[in-house]
């Protein structure tokens, strides 16, 4: 006991002066989480919509365009129908509507039939529809207004969704799990690569020490650092940029351990793959590089095409990023994610078992 | 005096490569005892076969008592090693270093103490990066002694050093051996086995090709002297041939080179006769017999090749 707790403390040491693990451990993460937070994917790009008069127009067609400039998700512009044609076809516009001037007469006048004619780009065929039966909307409540019927049908809006999640929510869990991811396999992979080329681990050999020992020592290392990482990548989440974490710590915890251990196992297999430290990195991206983007850090799954969803459905990440995403956002319990922990193990199994393949204190060139 | 380590037909085979090929030999309890050789003779394989580092492919070794096929961990336990081209953790000070290799042994020990037997106390906050050649290797001999072994293998100790740090090296290996410890050493440097070794194997292409004290190596080169040097004018053949121990004459008129067996007593009657003749002596060369010379005459062959 008194090897393992010297080893650890040692090990730990070692850890915290390294300044390269530290930043690619906190510091790296942390900016992509202010990268990806500020760009914002959840903030909808305004509909862009032009009308175009083909004369000076009428004070109630005035009254008309001011109505729906007020319409916040559009981008209104007004101009002569020519440049508003020329605007959409280089697809400067979703939709243009040619009002004629005189659409609602002076007030007094009664209004007689008029048609307004809608252009739609193709390209945008969904913000333009959309942008249609608004517009469709205003022009009927205008009418009623105008012949004096009452309003029978009313349509009241509450905002309910008092959780408000948004693109950050999904993202913070996907950050912590893409920390814990790198950091577990590039810190034992690069290091314990390291100690094999040097003969450090032989030099260890020469003592009575129990392999074990060191390896656990370094373990327990970097499970405390990736408990770390998830707490500061989550407050600064909550506190920064407003992120919510709904379920419970505890849970958070256990998943982070599970995710650690998986990719841990993954590190040890990767260096004692690996001959020397310059084939760590080549060896570490091939497998970690494509996770990066398949395993549901930045963006849904569902966003994938199907075929692709298949297969990124089973990577470790992907039940690592789930699994603290649900437990985050859902307030999932531990037997709501059940399935997830599961595959999880499964995964730390597997990969824990190649590590004891693989991996060994002596290298290859002993006899 | 005991043994303390017995060897016996040791052999060690990669596939049919033979490195190390039955060899027998005993250490004795708080002797130095060297294994001499050039570079893949099999040394360092015999060395980590007793430090329970590689397998033994047939024979026995005991070391303190121990069978090392059988009880690596114990001996492991009481040996201190030090390999060929260790490193250590970067990422630790000296101190700290020394006292993470104690807890392997299960011990805490005076870091500071170790360091300073090792004249390495004012590096104690240093990192390994930091030290010079010499430094590295007397920390690793610290690095060995963390666990107070009886017996310390040290496995080419100086290779690479200046001369300077090799002598500052052979101190410390002296140091050692008054605390009454047992050294076991490789070398492929005659001057240091002839300086540290009490005994010596002479390994040559996985074999034991000679072994005894270092006295008595020497000797089977013979006590032969070549004594070379010039005069300041001609002199005669027969003014030399009558120098007492001499064996072999030749050269002629300012040039001279005498093989003698006694090089005392010819160096002696030549400057007699060079102070009462007026004849001055230049270029005087004195060249004994060296575990070069022995190690030429066992096995035929350089020990640099």
């Amino acid at each position: 006991m008194y090897t393992l707790k010297v080893l650890t403390i040692s090990s730990m040491k070692m850890f915290v002066r390294n300044k390269q693990a530290i930043f690619f451990t906190l510091f790296t993460p942390l900016i992509i989480m202010g990268i990806f937070g500020l760009i914002g994917f959840d903030r909808i790009p305004k509909t862009r919509i032009g009308l175009a008069l083909d004369a000076p127009p009428t004070s109630g067609t005035s009254q008309f365009v001011e109505e729906i400039k007020k319409i916040s998700v559009f981008e209104v512009s007004v101009n002569a129908e020519w440049q508003e044609r020329k605007a959409l076809e280089n697809d400067e516009r979703s939709v243009v509507f040619i009002i004629p001037h005189d659409l609602l007469p002076q007030a007094g006048i009664l209004p007689q039939a008029k048609t307004v004619k809608a252009l739609l780009n193709t390209g945008e065929q969904q913000q333009a529809q959309t942008a249609v039966s608004v517009i469709n909307q205003v022009l009927n409540q205008t009418m009623l207004r105008l012949t004096g019927t009452p309003q029978l049908l009313n349509l009241q809006v509450e905002e309910l969704n008092v959780r408000n999640l948004k693109y950050i929510d999904f993202l913070v869990p996907g950050i912590v799990a893409l920390a814990v991811m790198q950091m577990s396999v590039f810190s034992v992979g690069f290091i314990f690569t390291d100690y094999k080329e040097k003969g450090i681990l032989k030099r260890l050999l020469a003592t009575p020490m129990e392999p074990i020992h060191f390896v656990t020592a370094n373990v327990i290392t970097r499970l405390l650092v990736s408990v770390v990482q998830t707490a500061f990548l989550i407050a600064v989440g909550v506190l920064i940029f407003k992120a919510h974490v709904i379920g419970s710590y505890w849970l958070l915890l256990l998943i982070t351990i599970i995710g650690a251990v998986m990719f841990l196992g993954l590190g040890f297999t990767i260096s004692g793959i690996a001959s020397t430290v310059e084939s760590v990195p080549a060896i570490a991206n091939l497998i970690v590089f494509p996770m990066l983007f398949l395993g549901g850090t930045f963006f849904p799954l569902e966003t994938m095409p199907n075929w692709l969803q298949t297969f990124a459905r089973y990577l470790p990440l992907t039940y690592f990023s789930e699994s603290l995403r649900m437990v985050m956002t859902k307030g999932a319990e531990i037997g709501d994610i059940r399935t997830n922990l599961i595959w999880m193990i499964g995964w730390a199994v597997a990969l824990v078992f190649l590590a004891n393949l693989t991996f060994s204190f002596e290298g290859k060139r002993q006899g | 005096m005991e043994k303390i380590i017995e060897v016996k037909n040791l052999t060690k085979k990669y596939g049919d490569f033979t490195a190390v090929d039955n060899i027998s030999f005993d250490v004795l309890e708080g002797e130095t005892f060297g294994i001499l050789g050039p570079n893949g003779a099999g040394k360092t394989t015999t060395l980590e076969m007793l430090e329970g580092l590689k397998g033994i492919t047939a024979g026995q070794a005991f070391v303190a008592g121990l069978d090392v096929a059988a009880q690596a961990k114990k001996v492991k336990a009481v040996i201190g090693t030090q390999l060929q081209s260790s490193s250590f953790f970067d990422g630790l000070n000296l101190k700290e270093l020394l006292e993470t290799f104690a807890a392997l042994y299960n011990r805490k020990i005076d870091a500071l103490q170790i360091l300073e037997s090792v004249q390495l106390l004012e590096k104690s906050k240093s990192r390994v990066k930091e030290l010079s050649g010499g430094q590295k290797q007397r920390l690793s001999i610290a690095a060995a002694l963390v666990n107070d072994p009886k017996i310390l293998f040290l496995d080419e100790p100086t290779t690479g050093l200046d001369p300077q740090a090799r002598r500052n090296l052979w101190e410390l290996v002296e140091n050692i051996k008054r605390q009454g410890k047992t050294i076991v050493l490789t070398t492929h440097y005659m001057e240091e086995a002839e300086v540290l070794c009490d005994r010596i194997a002479i390994m040559d292409r996985a074999k034991i090709v000679a072994m005894d004290t270092t006295k008595n190596l020497l000797q089977m080169a013979g006590n032969d002297a070549n004594i070379d040097f010039r005069t300041g004018f001609g002199i005669r053949h027969e003014v030399f041939a009558g120098l007492p121990g001499l064996i072999k004459l030749e050269g002629s008129e300012s040039e001279w080179q005498i093989v003698s067996n006694d090089p005392q007593a010819t160096l002696a009657s030549l400057f007699n006769w060079s102070r009462e003749n007026n004849v001055n002596i230049f270029d005087l060369r004195l060249r004994q017999a060296t575990m070069e010379d022995v190690f030429l005459k066992l096995t035929g062959h350089d020990l640099r090749e």
